[in-house]
């Protein structure tokens, strides 16, 4: 809202200058966003609150400038030149929908002479930042701005049988409004008609046919009141927000539309008119001033402050309040309309902190009587992955939730989307169901610029529709790596990232956290390449994957190089239970190491060797790993070649040779039976 | 079979070539394995050779053995003295080349400034709850007393999904979420992903990332949030910076507060500073005590309790901090971008 110093003046007699106006407007909440100077003027732009369509014109503001420097509020009076005939022979008001318009002032003027307006007007309306266009409709303006109440003037001749009817549209009716637009209106929205058809949409805009022009000379003024509810519907629909549908919807003063519609009749009279005798109020359900209790010592136990009664009283009092006092510091106040609000005790709090000054309130520490515990380890758990994967030198991302269904299709996820209604554009009108199309935009984006490898995660949700339309959102883990790896040195020179760079950090995850039932199949999928990929497993249920991407995946995002990447379901592992630590004793004994290469058919996988080694039993068995694995070469075609090495322990005394040389043929003679080797 | 003497001529011989050779501790130990093993060697076979022999031979033959022996013993321990004199071979030959340094990977700013706000407010004992992202109306709007068709909500412009749901528009709804399963004292800050229906522009995008805190108890006053506040962002920002608390309007608080902080960059001396706008004074959070309304929506007595509320957002904090002239750089995820902050 734009407030004008000058214009203040017209209210109080302010004794400060712009600057300290300034910072007392800043103090009490109406912040300043910018100053301008406009020949001997200054102009706020101040920002206003939703609950306070008192502050939308300079009566109102005055009144918190008054208040916060303890000036009077100065009363105006607006003469009328007055013509004998009272304004019902000219005009009859009608409202059919009480609820929507509970108050409906109008008065006529006659001999009107349109033209510009004078220079003092034209400042005013200059200095809102509009243009003055005539005096009637500049009037009408400086109402407007001067109490916050939208009035809106009609040329009478052209409002058909002399009627105002106040209503909801009809089917099928239409108005074009004064920017010229036409525009149809549906049975919601409330009307000001005539005998026969709209001739404004209420609160909202007038309409072309019935506004003032260069002959008019009998204008009609309306100034009323609207339910804000129903203007805001109504503006929304039709796309429109006005200075009038601005303050209605915020809740405009039903008793301030008789001194707006007087104003406005007093200053026409300056330019020829003649006033009807009377304002025509149709007003049929008075509301009753609200009250409010407000106790001394609350404001202390809510601000932790003591303020003096006197300054209270003196606050509410000039802020329009009406306190009349029920026991020693307990007051009931009255609300003046229009402050819509101030509807409980705390309401009146805030006014009393406003102006004492919020930086006056001490700082104090917030006590503690007791610490909650940490419910759960989810979080923590979260950030230990993440430590895993920088380790394995994997950065972290953060991507936009939502997703271009063209693309998602692409990946064929299985899960249902859900759409946006009111997405910002087409292309980010669902949420992601995937976190792997992110990633690869990422990938894509860094190749651009430089980049010689990509190494990424992202930690987030993917969204759907689950069984029975229930959306759900699943926290979600997605890693990507391609290209060359990060930081290598001179002396290694540059290395390709590879699937076992991508397995082991997903490995990594699953130890550091403590899930040691963690084991990988064979995976086809519409994501990975077939038979390059495998599925994750927590105890035989599936939480992720894992793979060589789909070359046709790849090159729809324009990448060349082979992508390796992986999605797990985080909701799903880490609400399961990891394994419990403890503390095992260190060895006393020495232990002892056994290589063992042996072939295997071609088409057994490590995954079955493994399996094979896991079963045997053999004593002091601590262990094996492989150390190696290959196919051809001067191999045979149909065998591939592995070497795992043992390790044995006795945890009481050091193994005598004959022992490890002893289970080095158990070995053998079991794996032998189980997987058909043959020694090489 | 060839005789004692031939033998060890053979061996002598084998030996003096053998020595000529090695060069490194182990493969002294091998030749030292290969003539004295205990079991199989060469000399040590020899030797049990002896016990065939007349009384006359062994004595001639022992000798000749045991000085065989000694000469052995005494070349191997030179070769010793030589290998570990030889030991530093290995010469580097250009210390000035860089070292071999492991790659860390890059926390995304975000979660770096996130975990900042979080350890600090839990060093004050404050736990850290999370709430859904598709929120219903009710949680998001009308139990934090935004009533239906309010231009209150014109300032949380909200993304849709269908009538009841729609994508959170700030982290509050997870207050309402808290304070319906316990009952005070409630001490938590909430962090998380937000969405908004913005239209892109250097300080806007239609996601972003808040952090909320809710304190609620007996006794509790608008002192204790200013306290609080002004602890965290001196945390955060270093013990000499400025705060100005000022009266604002929030549906879900009263009274209600915004608090600005004192420009890092010009400290209001730039009218044409491009972080503040020249006022000295960058809008960073609001705040205020839990509202009466709210309370009530939860079963929780105003009369008895008392609690206050901020919100901050956590990508302009960041900006701000770190003069970060575009928010979509959080979201576009270059690697230029986010590997600043690995050393931050």
């Amino acid at each position: 809202m734009r407030i004008s110093y000058n214009w203040l003046r017209e209210f109080v007699d302010l004794n400060v200058g712009p600057q300290v106006l300034a910072d007392g407007l800043n103090q009490i909440g109406l912040m300043v966003e910018s100053v301008e100077k406009k020949d001997d003027d200054t102009i706020y732009e101040i920002e206003t609150y939703a609950n306070r369509p008192d502050t939308l014109g300079h009566l109102g503001v005055a009144r918190e400038v008054a208040t916060l420097f303890g000036l009077p509020l100065k009363t105006i009076k607006w003469p009328l030149a007055e013509l004998s005939q009272p304004t019902s022979d000219f005009i009859d008001i009608q409202i059919l929908d009480p609820q929507l318009c509970p108050r409906y002032c109008g008065m006529v003027v006659k001999g009107v002479k349109v033209g510009p307006s004078p220079e003092w007007l034209r400042k005013r309306i200059e200095a809102m930042g509009l243009r003055p266009i005539n005096n009637v409709v500049d009037i009408s303006n400086y109402v407007c701005f001067s109490l916050g109440q939208p009035i809106h003037t009609f040329d009478l001749k052209k409002i058909g049988g002399s009627r105002i009817i106040v209503r909801k549209a009809r089917k099928g009716e239409a108005i074009r409004t004064l920017e010229g637009n036409l525009l149809e209106l549906d049975p919601e929205m409330l009307v000001i008609a005539d005998e026969s058809r709209p001739v404004a949409i209420a609160g909202v805009i007038g309409g072309e046919e019935s506004g003032i022009t260069e002959t008019t000379t009998e204008v009609f003024i309306e100034s009323a009141n609207f339910n804000p509810v129903s203007i805001r519907i109504t503006a929304k629909k039709l796309g429109l927000s006005t200075d009038a549908s601005y303050r209605f919807e915020r809740g405009a003063d039903p008793n301030a539309a008789p001194a707006a519609a007087t104003m406005a009749a007093s200053l026409l009279c300056n330019f020829g008119g003649r006033v009807s005798r009377g304002l025509l109020d149709v007003f049929p359900a008075t509301k009753k001033p609200r009250t409010i209790q407000l106790r001394l010592n609350r404001i202390a136990e809510l601000l932790g402050v003591e303020i003096e009664p006197e300054f209270v009283v003196s606050i509410l009092s000039g802020l329009g309040l009406k306190l009349k006092e029920q026991k020693k510091n307990v007051w009931t106040a009255e609300i003046p309309s229009f402050r819509v609000d101030l509807e409980r005790e705390a309401d009146l709090i805030e006014e009393v902190a406003r102006f004492y000054g919020y930086d006056k309130i001490p700082s104090e520490v917030t006590p503690v009587k007791s610490f909650d515990l940490p419910s759960d380890k989810k979080r923590e758990k979260i950030w230990l992955l993440k430590e895993v994967l920088f380790h394995h030198g994997f950065d972290e991302v953060i991507n936009f939730s939502f997703a271009d269904p063209e693309k998602e299709q692409i990946w064929q996820s299985g899960y249902k989307p859900i759409r946006l209604q009111n997405p910002i554009s087409s292309k980010a009108s669902i949420l992601r169901t995937n976190l792997l199309p992110g990633l690869l935009e990422n990938a894509v984006w860094n190749f651009n610029r430089e980049a010689e490898g990509v190494h990424i995660f992202e930690v987030g949700n993917i969204y759907f529709w689950g069984e029975e339309g229930v959306h759900c959102e699943k926290l979600t883990l997605g890693i990507l790596t391609t290209g060359y790896r990060t930081g290598q040195s001179w002396q290694q020179g540059k290395k390709e990232t590879d699937f076992f760079v991508l397995k082991g950090a997903v490995e990594d995850i699953f130890y550091y956290l403590g899930y040691d039932a963690v084991s990988f199949e064979p995976l086809e999928d519409s994501f990975f390449e077939p038979e390059q990929a495998l599925k994750i497993l927590l105890k035989n249920e599936i939480v992720g994957k894992l793979g060589l991407l789909k070359k046709e995946i790849a090159r729809s995002y324009d990448l060349e190089r082979p992508v390796f990447c992986a999605q797990l379901d985080l909701a799903e592992i880490l609400q399961r239970p990891a394994r419990t630590f403890s503390f095992k004793p260190i060895p006393k004994f020495p232990g002892t190491s056994r290589d063992l290469s042996f072939l295997v058919e071609a088409n057994i996988s490590y995954q079955q060797v493994y399996h094979q080694l896991q079963k045997l039993t053999i004593p002091y068995l601590e262990g094996f790993q492989i150390y190696d694995r290959f196919q051809g070469k001067t191999l045979p075609p149909d065998k591939t070649s592995f070497s795992v090495r043992f390790f044995f322990r006795h945890q009481t005394r050091t193994l005598q040779t004959e022992e490890v040389d002893r289970a080095m043929l158990d070995i053998i003679s079991q794996l032998k039976t189980s997987l058909k080797i043959q020694l090489r | 079979m060839s005789t004692l003497q031939e033998r060890l001529t053979q061996y002598q011989q084998l030996f003096s070539e053998l020595a000529s050779r090695v060069k490194e501790a182990r493969e002294i130990e091998e030749l030292r394995q290969l003539f004295l093993g205990r079991k199989k060697g060469y000399l040590t076979l020899l030797f049990e050779e002896l016990k065939n022999l007349s009384p006359e031979e062994k004595k001639t033959a022992g000798k000749v053995l045991n000085d065989f022996k000694t000469e052995i013993q005494t070349r191997l321990e030179e070769l010793e003295k030589q290998a570990r004199a030889e030991k530093p071979a290995r010469l580097i030959e250009d210390p000035t080349l860089p070292g071999r340094q492991l790659y860390w990977g890059a926390p995304h700013p975000i979660t770096i400034f996130q975990r900042e706000i979080e350890k600090i407010f839990i060093s004050m004992g404050f736990s850290v709850e999370e709430g859904p992202e598709i929120e219903t109306d009710y949680y998001n709007f009308e139990a934090l007393n935004f009533p239906p068709h309010h231009p209150a909500r014109d300032s949380w412009d909200t993304l849709y999904i269908n009538e009841q749901l729609l994508l959170r528009t700030h982290t509050s709804p997870v207050q309402i979420r808290v304070m319906e399963k316990k009952k005070p004292p409630i001490r938590i800050i909430i962090p998380g992903k937000v969405f908004r229906r913005e239209t892109p522009d250097p300080t806007h995008l239609p996601m972003f990332y808040q952090v909320e805190g809710l304190v609620v108890d007996k006794g509790i006053t608008f002192a204790h949030l200013k306290g609080t506040l002004e602890y965290f962002i001196k945390a955060l920002f270093g013990e000499k910076i400025r705060l100005r608390f000022r009266p604002s309007f929030f549906p879900f608080t009263e009274p209600s507060a915004e608090v600005d902080i004192e420009c890092i960059v010009c400290s209001g001396k730039d009218p044409q500073c491009r972080i503040c706008g020249g006022s000295g004074w960058k809008e960073i959070l609001g705040a205020g005590m839990v509202d009466p309304q709210v309370f009530k929506n939860v079963n929780i007595d105003p009369e008895k309790y008392s609690g206050w509320a901020f919100g901050l957002g956590i990508d302009r904090t960041a900006m701000f901090a770190f003069q970060i002239p575009e928010i979509r750089y959080f979201y576009e995820n270059d690697l230029r971008f986010l590997r600043q902050f690995n050393r931050k």
